[in-house]
Formats: C-alpha cells, sequence, structure tokens
C-alpha cells in the first residue's frame, strides 16, 4: 500500500515537472537590457524622468506583447553622474548578460566607448554628443536618438542667419557650459562660419556658479550683442534670463533691435526652465528632436494617457525628458522586434545588424519625436530633423517645420 | 632570559635592531605569509563578478594613494587635501604618452612597468615642487597651498586642448608574456599587479621608516626645531616627505589609467582629495596598516551608501536631491565621529586585538 502511494507521489511530482518545464518553454525568452543614468546627483532632474519612461516603455512593452510571448527585462542603476559608476554598473550588467545597454552621461560613454567596441554591444545614450559616434572617439556600437548638440547649435545659428532683421551681420555671443560638452559645438559652429554661415561671434562665454550675470550681460550689450545662444543646462540659463529681465534688455519678438533674443539647444530648455526662470523665460528659442505636450498634435494625449497609465505626476508627463526616455526604450524594443522577426536569434550582432538596417522603408515612426528614426552604418544619429520652439504665454509652442541644420547635413 | 620569538607577552627589546623589526614575532610572519597567500589565491577558487573585481581593484589603487598621504599627513604631519591631484599628475603623465604616441603605441602596451615607474617619478617632481611652500607654510597655510595645487590642476586639465579638456584620453590594453590581457582577463590581471604593486610599497615604506630618513620625517612632525637641532634638515625632509607622498600617488594614477582604460578629468577632483584624506584619518594617520584598511572601509562604505542613495532616489524628488546629500554627509559624518572617539583610526582596533591575543589567556 505505502509503495503504491509513493509510486502515484512519483508520477504526479515527475508530471508537474514535466507541466512546469513544458510552461517555461512556452513562457518564451527574456531579453536583458540595461539602463544606467543619474537618478541623483547633478542631472538627475533630466534623468529620473528619463528612467520613468523608459521603465513605463518597458511595462507596456510586455503588457502589449510588442514581442509576442517574449519579455523584456531592464533593470535601472543610478550612477549618479559618475563615470566610474557607470562602468560599474555596465560591468554588473554585462554579467547579466544584456544585449544592449541604454546609457547616459557624454563622459561616462566616452570613456566606454572602447568597451562597446570591444562587446560589440548596441548603445542609446541619452547623450547627444557628435564625438560618441566620431572615429576615434567614438563608437560604432552607439546610436545617438537626435542630432547631435552641433547640429542644435549649429541649427540656431543658422536660424539666427536667415532671419535676422535690419541689415549687417547679426552679432552673437556663445553662452556655454564649462566642459567639453558646452564646447564641441562651438567648433562646429566655427566650421559652418568658415564654410559661409553669416555670423559675427562677438564673445564665447564659459560660465561658472554665477547668480548674477548683470556684468556680463551689459558687456554683451555694450558690444552690440544681439542674440546669446546657450549649450549647457537650465539653471545657468535660467538665472541668465531672469538677469537680462530684470536689466529690461530681452527681446519680445525675435531680433527685436537693441534687445538680446536668447536661445540654446536641447538640454537648455524644457518645463524645467520655465519653471526656473519664470516669465523670464518668454520669448527663450529652443531646440530639440523631441515632441512636446505644451504643443499641439496627437502625440499630446498619447503621451499625457501613457503616463497616465502608468501613475506619472504632471511634472512628468508632460517632461520631454520622459518623452526622450520613452523614445529609448522605443527603439530598443523595436530594434529587438525586427532581430526576431528575421528569424535570427536575439543578439546584440542582429540588434545592432537591426539598428543598421532602419532606413529607407524601413524607419521607424514614434510619436515623440519630430521626424522618424533611421539608421545605417554611415549614419547613426535617428531623427534627423529639429524642431524650434519659443515660450509663449508660459509653454513652449512650435515653430515653423522641422528642419535639417544646412551646414551639418 | 632568551627572547621567544613566537610568543612574545611584552616589548622585551633589546637592542634598535629587534624595534626596528619588521615581523616581531614569528607569528606575525606567518599570519602575514597566510594572509598574502590568501589574497593571491582566492581568485582561482571564487568567482567575483567584473563589478566587484572593478571594486577590488580599485580598493587596491586606493591604498597604493594612501600608502603616499599617510606618509606626509600621518608620518610627516604635512596636511594635503591636493592628493587626488597628484594621483592625476600619474594619470596624465601616461595619458599624455598616449597622447602624443598613440593609445596603442608599444610603450605603453609593452612596456607598462616602466611607465608606472616613470608616472610615479613625474608624481614625485610634482610633489616636490609643491612641497617647496612647506618650507615657509605650516598647518592650514599649508593646507590652503595644497588645495591651491589641487585647483590649478583641475583648471589646467579642464582648459587644455593637450589633456582633451578633461574628456577621456583611452589607453591601450597592455600585454604580458601571454599575449594581449583580453578584456575577459583584465580585471584579474589588474588585481594581481596591483596587489604585488601594494605588497612591494608597503614593504618599501615599512622599510624606509626604519631608516633615518624615515625616522627623520616623524621627527620633523613632532618637533621639527628640535630635529634641526639634531642634525636633521626640517626644509628638506618636508620637501622630501612631498616628492614621496607624489610618488605613490603617481604610481596609483598610473595604475588607474590603466584599469579604467583611460584618464579622465572626473577622477582627480576636490572630493578625492577628501576621500583620500578620508581614508587616512578613518584607517589611522601614522600607521601602515591604516594606509590599507582605510580604503577598504570608506571605499565599502561608499558602495553601500551609493546602494543606499539609489534606494532613496526612488522616493525622493531629483528636485530636492536629499539622496544625493548621502555621500557627502556619510563621509562628513565618519570623519568627524572618528576623529572624536576614535582618533587613532580603526589601526587602533587591530592594535587592541593583537595586544589581546599576546596575553592571552590572560585578560587584556
Amino acid at each position: 500500500m505505502k509503495n503504491k502511494q509513493i509510486t502515484i507521489m512519483l508520477v504526479t511530482l515527475s508530471f508537474l515537472l514535466l507541466v512546469g518545464f513544458s510552461v517555461q518553454a512556452v513562457a518564451g525568452n527574456t531579453y536583458n537590457l540595461g539602463l544606467s543614468l543619474a537618478i541623483t546627483g547633478p542631472t538627475s532632474d533630466a534623468g529620473n524622468p528619463y528612467s520613468k519612461g523608459v521603465e513605463d516603455y518597458i511595462k507596456y512593452a510586455n503588457e502589449t506583447k510588442i514581442l509576442g510571448d517574449d519579455k523584456i527585462n531592464c533593470p535601472i542603476k543610478d550612477d549618479q553622474y559618475q563615470t566610474a559608476n557607470a562602468k560599474r554598473n555596465f560591468e554588473e550588467f554585462l554579467d547579466e548578460e544584456i544585449v544592449l545597454f541604454l546609457s547616459y552621461a557624454t563622459g561616462s560613454n566616452q570613456a566606454l566607448a572602447k568597451d562597446y567596441t570591444e562587446e560589440q554591444i548596441p548603445v542609446i545614450p541619452a547623450s547627444f554628443d557628435k564625438s560618441l559616434i566620431s572615429e576615434g572617439t567614438g563608437s560604432e556600437y552607439i546610436f545617438l536618438s537626435i542630432p547631435s548638440y552641433s547640429h542644435q547649435f549649429v541649427g540656431l545659428g543658422e536660424y539666427v542667419a536667415k532671419h535676422h532683421q535690419g541689415g549687417g551681420t547679426p552679432k552673437v555671443a556663445l553662452f556655454i557650459h564649462p566642459s567639453a560638452f558646452g564646447r564641441a559645438p562651438v567648433e562646429d559652429l566655427k566650421s559652418a562660419l568658415t564654410a559661409g554661415l553669416k555670423l559675427d561671434v562677438v564673445e564665447v562665454v564659459e560660465h561658472g556658479k554665477d547668480l548674477d550675470n548683470s556684468a556680463l550681460l551689459q558687456r554683451l550689450q555694450s558690444k552690440g550683442v544681439q542674440y546669446v545662444i546657450c549649450q549647457t543646462v537650465q539653471s545657468p540659463v535660467a538665472t541668465l534670463l531672469k538677469d537680462a529681465d530684470r536689466l529690461g534688455i530681452t527681446a519680445k519678438s525675435f531680433g527685436e533691435k537693441g534687445k538680446i533674443t536668447f536661445m540654446g539647444a536641447h538640454y537648455t530648455g524644457g518645463a524645467d526652465l520655465i519653471a526656473l526662470a519664470g516669465p523670464a523665460a518668454e520669448g527663450f528659442y529652443w531646440d530639440t528632436g523631441y515632441r512636446l505636450t505644451s504643443d499641439e498634435g496627437p502625440w499630446v494625449k498619447w503621451q499625457l494617457d501613457f503616463a497616465k497609465k502608468y501613475g506619472r505626476d504632471d511634472k512628468t508627463a508632460n517632461s520631454h525628458n520622459y518623452a526622450n526616455g520613452i523614445m529609448a526604450a522605443q527603439v530598443a524594443v523595436e530594434a529587438i522586434r525586427r532581430a526576431k522577426e528575421s528569424g535570427k536569434a536575439v543578439t546584440r550582432e542582429s540588434i545592432t545588424a537591426a539598428l543598421n538596417n532602419m532606413n529607407g522603408d524601413k524607419t521607424y515612426e514614434t510619436l515623440t519625436t519630430v521626424g522618424p528614426v533611421s539608421f545605417s552604418k554611415t549614419d547613426r544619429i535617428g531623427v534627423d530633423y529639429l524642431q524650434l520652439y519659443v515660450v509663449k504665454g508660459g509653454v513652449f509652442k512650435s515653430v515653423g517645420e522641422p528642419f535639417q541644420p544646412e551646414f551639418l547635413k | 632570559m632568551s627572547e621567544s620569538r613566537w610568543l612574545a607577552t611584552g616589548n622585551f627589546f633589546t637592542s634598535y635592531k629587534a624595534e626596528q623589526r619588521i615581523f616581531l614575532t614569528h607569528i606575525d610572519r606567518l599570519v602575514f605569509i597566510c594572509f598574502m597567500i590568501l589574497l593571491f589565491i582566492w581568485p582561482l577558487f571564487f568567482k567575483v563578478s567584473n563589478r566587484y573585481m572593478l571594486v577590488i581593484d580599485s580598493i587596491l589603487i586606493a591604498i597604493v594613494a594612501v600608502y603616499g598621504l599617510n606618509l606626509l599627513t600621518g608620518f610627516a604631519g604635512l596636511i594635503s587635501i591636493g592628493h587626488a591631484a597628484f594621483v592625476g599628475v600619474g594619470a596624465y603623465t601616461l595619458a599624455s604618452f598616449a597622447h602624443v604616441l598613440g593609445t596603442n603605441h608599444v610603450l605603453i602596451t609593452h612596456w607598462w612597468p616602466l611607465m608606472i615607474l616613470v608616472s610615479g617619478l613625474v608624481g614625485a617632481v610634482i610633489g616636490g615642487i609643491v612641497g617647496l611652500p612647506s618650507l615657509r607654510l605650516k598647518h592650514l597655510y599649508l593646507v590652503i597651498a595644497t588645495l591651491s595645487f589641487q585647483m590649478i590642476f583641475q583648471w589646467a586639465i579642464n582648459f587644455m586642448q593637450f589633456f582633451n579638456q578633461g574628456q577621456t584620453i583611452a589607453i591601450g590594453r597592455v600585454f604580458w608574456f601571454t599575449g594581449k590581457v583580453v578584456r575577459k582577463q583584465h580585471y584579474f590581471f589588474w588585481y594581481y599587479v596591483i596587489l604585488v604593486i601594494v605588497v612591494i610599497l608597503g614593504f618599501a615604506a615599512r622599510n624606509l621608516l626604519r631608516t633615518k630618513h624615515g625616522r627623520s620625517l616623524v621627527a620633523v612632525r613632532d618637533n621639527d626645531r628640535a630635529a634641526d637641532a639634531m642634525g636633521m634638515h626640517p626644509g628638506f625632509t618636508k620637501v622630501y616627505a612631498f616628492a614621496l607622498a607624489g610618488f605613490f600617488a603617481g604610481v596609483a594614477g598610473a595604475l588607474h589609467a590603466y584599469l579604467w582604460r583611460g584618464v579622465g578629468f572626473e577622477s582627480f577632483t576636490l572630493h578625492h582629495s577628501i576621500s583620500y584624506l578620508a581614508m587616512a584619518i578613518v584607517g589611522g594617520l601614522g600607521t601602515l596598516v591604516g594606509s590599507i584598511v582605510g580604503p577598504v572601509a570608506i571605499l565599502v562604505l561608499e558602495l553601500q551608501v551609493e546602494h543606499f542613495a539609489e534606494w532613496a532616489g526612488h522616493f525622493f524628488k531629483a528636485i530636492g536631491d536629499v539622496a544625493t546629500a548621502f555621500r557627502p554627509l556619510s563621509f562628513g559624518l565618519v570623519i568627524v565621529l572618528f576623529l572624536m572617539f576614535e582618533p587613532r583610526g580603526i589601526a587602533n582596533w587591530w592594535r587592541i586585538v593583537r595586544s589581546y591575543f599576546k596575553l592571552w589567556p590572560f585578560r587584556y
């Protein structure tokens, strides 16, 4: 009797094990990604919504079965904007056999570029620094989401040259971050000047941690500067705008005579700038490759509904950095989907190939960006267009159609 | 009464030579040998992820740097808050070679022991130059002088095109007898290299302290006028202490550059200088054991604080950046607590443990 019971138990156990393994087989594969970024520390105001964008879209992809029964696992690690931490996180992700890496800062990507190449791992950074895709300093495995800082900077310069009224060559000052992040686009702008861009760059200002820019602004005005193009982060720009507003020298309309029009590249703008500068942000021009919820279009409802679905607050839902994170995750998921669709195993190699083939009739449309995403072996900038925005009534509104800088095509 | 070399229950030195022994008892030597064997063989038995090997290697590099800082601050009594800049000098010496000759030049990839030595020597020269103000300055004024060097270093690296304005300058992979050290072997290879350097430099420092040159550091620290009266040259001793610290830091910088396969400005900031000082204080100023346990304690603490900040970052709004404050807060707190309650550092705990076993089975 006892033997019989044991036999039944063993058979049942074997059956359960068999079912268990079968279910596991049917459940599909899990692909590991990794995201390392600044959740705390410098630039965490951008990193936080970015991480939420990635987190939500990965959840969405798993819930809506974009990859069928396959799942994506994407742990998020804080690197505190430090290269050392980013490297540690990257090593940990490699141990977890990730197939794609979502990275963050320019500095850490530059430091890891050689590792990316050795590991042959596709990387989508939050940085848009041109050096990351340049030979020698970058890696052929890095794919930038939108046009580089240099494109954004030169694009603003071209806009000034094209729309300046009042005759003569427009006088411009460049207000930049005291690092390679700030300086690199200046070199590209200088190349554009040599190539024929009609601007008179009067002064290049590397800002410090000044809390008052009155002297600077008065000096610029005494030199006849009409436009200030910024390549830095939001807080120094907010200080600059507030001081200009206090001095009454901010242009009410683009290129207003005797006043200064302020403009900036991707990381200078967004809702956070308006929150910091308040009414002084009115009339600030900004270019980026992302759509904004303060503008009009089908993406507004989509992004707000998407954020609501995952319980995000208004600030996050309306953040362009949230859209930035969603977009990075969208591209990653789409590349995995295409790699899977090609019939090959989903590996770093097949995902890189899928990204490099994302062109022609295979470009990828996202609602979060102003143009489709396309990559190839020679073009590792996803969205090729930029959109100019201006602050009107406390929000950013688009100006004209998306454009490509002529001198950096 | 003949002295037992196995179990000394007290200090029964009968000569200066006996007092200056590296290992006071055979048990000390045995424990040290066992510990060394353990350090050399454990990676062969335990598989550790690259993430943790990177942390372990970084701790060993910090030990090399703190050896130097401890000689300067602990033994010579000259406080420096520019030690990370000295480490940076070593790293940027190597980066300069890579910049001029190429990332994968044979000097960088094959002659790396020579490059590490050269980086150390450049660190010593710069250390000596920075130490010149110590001829006229003391205490807080000297601290400001070292702070100035830190600032000048940061400014120079951040603005000079030659140094890539602080952005990463890549360093090529090195070669060993078996060929190129590939990515898979990288962290283990450098673990052994750095460990050997830690042992060699540890013995070097210990032996130095047994010589008149080492003892003059302590003499000048305790009373430079008395040291002068006894025939020592306080000025030269101070400059030479800076040069020594610069050498150790330079070696650490070169090791850092090779381990991280690149040199970037952000690893050599004022924050890192304060971290090195924290390591020396927490470990125990004026002790070699402190130079070893200090970096271990601080870097492990840093790792734990990072984990905590990461966890807290999910709950606190980024704009307040409260989580970011945990790191400096924890450092400050640890230093203050040690200065208040254990000014002799963790090394003193080790001394107490040793004393306990020395008298065992009698009560300490």
